[in-house]
C-alpha cells in the first residue's frame, strides 16, 4: 500500500467574497437613517376658542399670523418665550397654558410654544385656532 | 546573456486580509447604528425640538407638507376634509394612537384643523415628531 500523498489546501478566491461584502456595505451606506426623531404627545384641540377655559388660570400665548408670538399679550422673541411663559406661570402647578394658533402661523411655532409650557411647568396645555387676533 | 523578465508572482491571500476586516468593521457597524425606516410618501423638515416624550413607533403616521397637504398612508387629502377622512382612515387601521410628521413650515392651522379631526374621530392625544434641536 502507498500512502496517498497530502493534498496541498485549494486555494479559494477571496473575489467573490469580498464583491459581496462591498455590495452590503454600499446597501447600507446609502439605506441607512442615522436621524433619531422625538416625541411629542400634545392633546387635541378645542374645536373653537370659546370651549377653552377662560379664568385666572390661564396664560395665554398667542402664535402671530406674521411670525411673533406673544405671551399673556405681551410680545416676546423665540428666545425668550421660555422664560416668559414661566414667569407668567409664576411658578404655580395647576395653571393652564391656552396656546392660540392665528392664521398664518407655522407648525415650528406651534412646536415651539407647547414645549415652553410644558417646561414651564403647565399641567394643561391647550389649543386652539383663531382666524385673526382683535387688534 | 539576454534579460527575460520574471514573471510576475500573484500576492498572496494575506494582503487582503486587513482590507477585508476594515470592510466588515463598517459593514457591522452600518448594521447597528443605523436604522432602517420605510420610505415616506413625502419628504418633510420635521420642527426643531427638545422635548422627547417617548420613541415607540406608532401604528398610524399622518404627514403634513410644507403647503398644508395632508397625507393619510398614500393619499393626499385637502386640510378642510382631513377631519372625515382622518375618522375613516383610523378606522380602517383599527388604531387611535397617532403620530403626526408635520413640516416645520406648514401652516399651523392646518395642524389644528387635523388634530380637530382626531378628537371628532375619538382621539385624545396625539404625538408630533420633532427633531433634535442642535
Amino acid at each position: 500500500m502507498f500512502d496517498e500523498p497530502i493534498r496541498r489546501r485549494a486555494n479559494f478566491s477571496l473575489t467573490p467574497l469580498i464583491d459581496v461584502v462591498f455590495q452590503l456595505l454600499i446597501f447600507f451606506l446609502l439605506t441607512t437613517t442615522f436621524s433619531h426623531s422625538q416625541m411629542l404627545t400634545v392633546s387635541t384641540p378645542a374645536p373653537s376658542q370659546s370651549e377653552l377655559p377662560q379664568d385666572a388660570n390661564v396664560v395665554e400665548i398667542w402664535l402671530m399670523g406674521d411670525g411673533s408670538t406673544r405671551v399673556a399679550e405681551k410680545p416676546v422673541t423665540s428666545e425668550h418665550l421660555g422664560e416668559a411663559v414661566k414667569q407668567a406661570l409664576g411658578g404655580r402647578k395647576d395653571m393652564t397654558v391656552s396656546i392660540l394658533a392665528e392664521t398664518g402661523s407655522r407648525t415650528q411655532a406651534f412646536v415651539a410654544a407647547v414645549e415652553a409650557a410644558r417646561l414651564a411647568g403647565a399641567t394643561n396645555v391647550a389649543t386652539a385656532r383663531v382666524d385673526k387676533f382683535a387688534p | 546573456m539576454i534579460d527575460f523578465e520574471e514573471p510576475r508572482r500573484r500576492p498572496p491571500y494575506e494582503t487582503m486580509v486587513p482590507l477585508i476586516n476594515v470592510v466588515f468593521l463598517l459593514l457591522i457597524f452600518f448594521l447597528l447604528a443605523g436604522t432602517m425606516e420605510p420610505s415616506a410618501p413625502v419628504d418633510v423638515n420635521l420642527p426643531a425640538g427638545q422635548i422627547s416624550d417617548k420613541n415607540a413607533r406608532l401604528p398610524a403616521e399622518i404627514y403634513i407638507e410644507k403647503d398644508g397637504f395632508i397625507w393619510l398612508d398614500k393619499n393626499m387629502v385637502p386640510p378642510e376634509l382631513s377631519g372625515l377622512l382622518v375618522r375613516d382612515y383610523l378606522q380602517k387601521q383599527g388604531t387611535d394612537r397617532v403620530a403626526i410628521k408635520a413640516d416645520r413650515d406648514a401652516p399651523a392651522e392646518f395642524l389644528l384643523v387635523l388634530m380637530e379631526g382626531l378628537r371628532q374621530a375619538g382621539v385624545k392625544q396625539v404625538t408630533l415628531e420633532t427633531s433634535q434641536a442642535q
